[in-house]
Parts: C-alpha cells; structure tokens; sequence
C-alpha cells in the first residue's frame, strides 16, 4: 500500500470519527444529559446560604 | 468520616505564587525588552546575558505563571464540580512545594548557563526527573478526585485539565529523552531533523495543551461564573474538546517550514494548522455567546472585560496562527519579530489576561471575601494591560513584515539590498514602543500584587468552604 492510499483511509477514518463525535453530542438522547452537565458550576450555589463565605 | 469541607489551602498557595511569578516572568521580559534597545544596560555581566534570562523569561512566564496558575484552578474546579474534597491532600501539598522547586531550581541554573538548549524544555535532566515525579503526582490527585466525584457528570473544564495532564506527560517524557554526561549536562537521545521534529512536536503542543487546552478549562469555568449564565452550547465545548485534541497533536512542523524536514510533513503541519481554526473559533464564539442577553455587565465589570478582552485575543492568535503556518506566508514571517507579537497576543493577550480574570473572581473567594479590595484598581489593570498587549504586537507585526521584507530584498545582480545592521536599525523605534507596551502591561501587574495584598490583608483565610450536601446526582 503506498502513502496516497494510506493518508486516504486515515482521513475518511478522521472524518467518520469526527461526524461521530458531532452526532454523539448533538443527539437527543444526550440532551438532557449535556443540559445537566452545563450547569455543574452552578450546583455548588444550591441551597443559597451554602454559596461562596460572605 | 466523610469531609464536608473543600481544600483551599493548596489552591491558595498557587493562586499567590501566581501572582508572584507573574511579575518575576514579565518583569525579566522587560529586561530582555530593554537589553534589545540598550545591550550593555546588565553590564555585560555573563549571567544577565540575553542568552540566559531568555529562557529564564520563557520558563517564568509560562511554567510559573501560568503553571501555576493551572495548579490552582484545576484544584479548585475540579473540587467544586465533582464537588467532594481533593483526593491524597499531602500528594497535592507535595505538588506545591515540588513545582515551587523546580521553579526554583530552574531561575538557578538558567543563569548559570546550564540548559539543555532545547526551547522551553531547557531544564537539565536531575530537574526533568523532578518535573516528571511532580507532575506523575498531580495527575493522581486529579483523576483521583474525579474518580471519587459526588456529581454524575464530569464539567466540561475537567476534561481539558485531564487532557493537559496526560498530553504534558507524554511530551515531557518523549521530548526530554536525553543522556547525561554530567549532573549538569546532558545531550538529547536524538539527532537532526527527528530532534528538531520531536522539539517542535514538543513545542507547539506545550503552545497546544499548557497555554491553550488548559486555559480553556479555566474560560469554561469562570466565564459563565463571572457572567452567571451557563456556557452558551455545552454541546459545542464537547465537539470543541474532541476536535482540538485531534488536531492540535499533528500541527508542530509548521515550526520546521522550509527546513531538513521532509516536505511533506511540512505541508501536514501546515494543513493541520489551517484546520485548527474551526475549534479555536468554536471555542471562542462558545464563551463569548455565553455573555448574549448579560451584555451590560461588560459595561461595569472589570473582571468580565477581562475574560472577553482575553477570547477576543485568542480568536485573534489563533486566526493569526494558521496564516503564518501557510508556506508562503511563513517565507516572510519565519525569524522575524512578527512570530514575536503573535507569541505575545497569543501569552499576553489570551494566557495572561484569562489567568489575572480568573484570579480577580478567585482569590477573594479563597481569602473569605466577596470581591477585591478594589475594583476600579482592576479596571486600571484592564486597561493597561489592553493598551499594552496592543503596542507590543501592532510594533512587532510592523517590524516583523518590515524586517522580512527588508531581509528578502535583493538588487538586480543577486546580491542583497539591505546588511543585517540595516535591518537591526530599523527595527529601534519598534523596540522602543514594544518596551513601552511591556512595561505597561507589567505596571498593572503591579497594581494587581498591590490589590491582592490589600484584599488578603482585610480577609480571613477560608479552609471551611462546605461542600453542598444536597447532591441531585
């Protein structure tokens, strides 16, 4: 196999893991999911008066 | 028992030591600033040379500053996400003292002249090897705590922090391959172009993963704190994540443009290069989305001026960056002072300003205070630091394109227009306003030891932040 060859499957390799990744991430299985995840730096600040010391 | 409290302790020794090695860092660059101006301003005392506060700056700036800036906000965030305690606390102690070490040990002997004279990985073997112990150290007090995490999931910040950790590890093993010939010196375990290859490997990720993954796990922390609103697509930071990954690993040979380096692993680099735009723009639409509908606070917090102004100059950079990695372009850029200023809008301009916002919204909260002594100190800060990052890199990208222009000149019979000397006195009145965008930029660093002081002064050390009991996960 010469490196034309190769550095073609490698790149359709990359693309498929790529549409993959962008797939994975935008389901909507996984909605929810990310939605909770993107709010973990404000779980700390429930209930209020154990927030940050004043 | 279980611990209900978080351990500030570690994160407060780095938060400081950040603000004290920032001003060692920028302070020598100043110096170097003025020694290009005025050669003999050290007195041609060896150990002051150029040469050797070189990498002392570099190690400074970017080890000590902003490693430990790292220290302590993946401490502390990966604590507050996962919100349980710090896992093996005398690992993380030990971590402390260890990285203070090697910082250390590295402004000893970087003016003494001993250096592995590989860029950014100077440091002589005994040093690597406590590097190596230190760091093998935080990545288990890290993975530890997020292995033992009360929370579901693991925040988006932690993964960037994960993924600077172990690729660091990787390239400080494979990079520092050497053979010692004495406690002092050593000779890299490769020859040619593959040590060029595996420097540059080395060097662009430490750019890639130190000073851009890692700091980026800082931005999706503290950018939607700053702003209380969540990170505007949380499903754009994962692709943001697993695309940057992959292709900041191949984009090192663009450092090698038109050298030994085979061509074709040129044109890799460079393509690689090209394709990094899209994460890095991503990331930065990302953060500066999070702050639609909460535009008006820019208007009054210095704080989140600081973190914009900071995505504004790493959109900035890393457009910048490809360009400069197109062959032809870097035919013009390579060597000159235009590689200076991007250095500088990408350390300054992104590093530098995420990390000094990030300490304004820390370091009272780890001192048991709501804000910092001053707040209009910090708006005095921002501004001078703006006004400095844009005088350093508008002088360089002028004296840089000038200076290639100048040196690529030639008459008609072949022979060059301009000597070297030439060039070097054209640069001057550049070198000039760069000192001047330096020393204001290291000014308001200053202002900043100043208000930190002040605001640790007033304060109480916090060691009993509670760690949320009420756990939904």
């Amino acid at each position: 196999m010469d490196s034309g060859t190769l550095s073609g499957i490698v790149t359709v390799i990359f693309i498929v893991v790529f549409i993959g990744i962008v797939w994975w991430a935008y389901s909507k299985g996984n909605k929810q999911r990310f939605e909770d995840a993107g709010k973990l730096p404000f779980d700390d600040e429930t209930p209020p008066k154990q927030g940050d010391k004043q | 028992m279980e611990a209900t409290t978080y351990n500030y302790k570690v994160v407060r020794q780095f938060a400081i030591m950040t603000v004290v090695w920032g001003i060692v860092g920028m302070l020598v660059g100043v110096i170097l600033a003025a020694q290009l101006i005025w050669p003999d301003l050290t007195f041609g005392i060896e150990w002051l040379s150029y040469g050797r506060l070189r990498p002392l700056h570099t190690n400074a700036v970017i080890f000590a500053f902003g490693g430990s800036a790292m220290f302590a906000v993946s401490y502390y965030i990966v604590q507050r996400t996962c919100q349980v305690r710090l896992w093996a606390e005398k690992l993380a102690a030990f971590t402390f003292w260890g990285w203070t070490l090697v910082i250390v040990l590295a402004a000893i002997t970087l003016p003494l002249g001993m250096t592995s004279s590989k860029e950014y990985a100077e440091l002589e073997w005994p040093i690597d090897i406590l590097i190596t112990v230190v760091w093998v150290s935080y990545a288990l007090v890290f993975f530890g705590t997020i292995v033992k995490r009360k929370t579901k999931h693991i925040y988006v910040s932690n993964w960037f922090f994960g993924a600077y950790i172990l690729v660091i590890a990787l390239l400080h093993l494979v990079n520092s391959a050497e053979l010692p010939v004495s406690m002092t010196k050593s000779y890299s375990a490769y020859a040619g172009v593959q040590d060029a290859m595996v420097q540059w490997w080395y060097g662009h990720n430490a750019v890639g993963f130190f000073l851009t993954t890692a700091f980026l796990g800082m931005m999706y922390y503290f950018i939607p704190k700053q702003a209380g609103r969540p990170i505007y697509s949380y499903r754009l930071s994962v692709v943001h994540f697993w695309s940057l990954n992959f292709i900041y690993m191949w984009a090192g040979p663009h450092h090698l443009q038109y050298t030994a380096l085979p061509d074709w692993a040129q044109s890799l680099g460079m393509v690689f290069s090209l394709m990094l735009l899209a994460p890095s723009w991503g990331g930065m639409m990302n953060g500066i989305m999070t702050l639609s509908g909460a535009w008006h606070k820019l208007r009054t917090d210095p704080i989140l001026k600081f973190m914009v102004t900071a995505l504004s100059f790493y959109g900035m950079s890393t457009f910048e960056g490809p360009m400069m990695s197109i062959k032809t372009v870097n035919a013009l850029s390579h060597y000159t002072e235009w590689t200076v200023g991007h250095v500088h809008s990408g350390a300054l301009g992104w590093v530098a300003m995420i990390t000094i916002g990030s300490m304004y919204y820390l370091i009272p909260r780890l001192f048991g205070r709501e804000s910092m002594y001053s707040t209009k100190l910090i708006e005095w800060h921002f501004w001078l630091s703006t006004i400095g990052v844009v005088l350093y890199i508008a002088s360089m990208w002028i004296a840089g394109v000038a200076q290639g222009l100048m040196w690529r000149a030639a008459n008609a019979d072949g022979t060059l227009t301009y000597s070297f000397a030439q060039v070097l006195n054209t640069m001057y009145p550049f070198y000039g306003i760069r000192l001047l965008g330096g020393a204001l930029f290291f000014s308001g660093m200053l202002m900043m030891a100043w208000n930190v002081w002040q605001t640790t002064r007033q304060g109480r050390v916090v060691n009993d932040a509670p760690i949320p009991q009420a756990v939904h996960a």
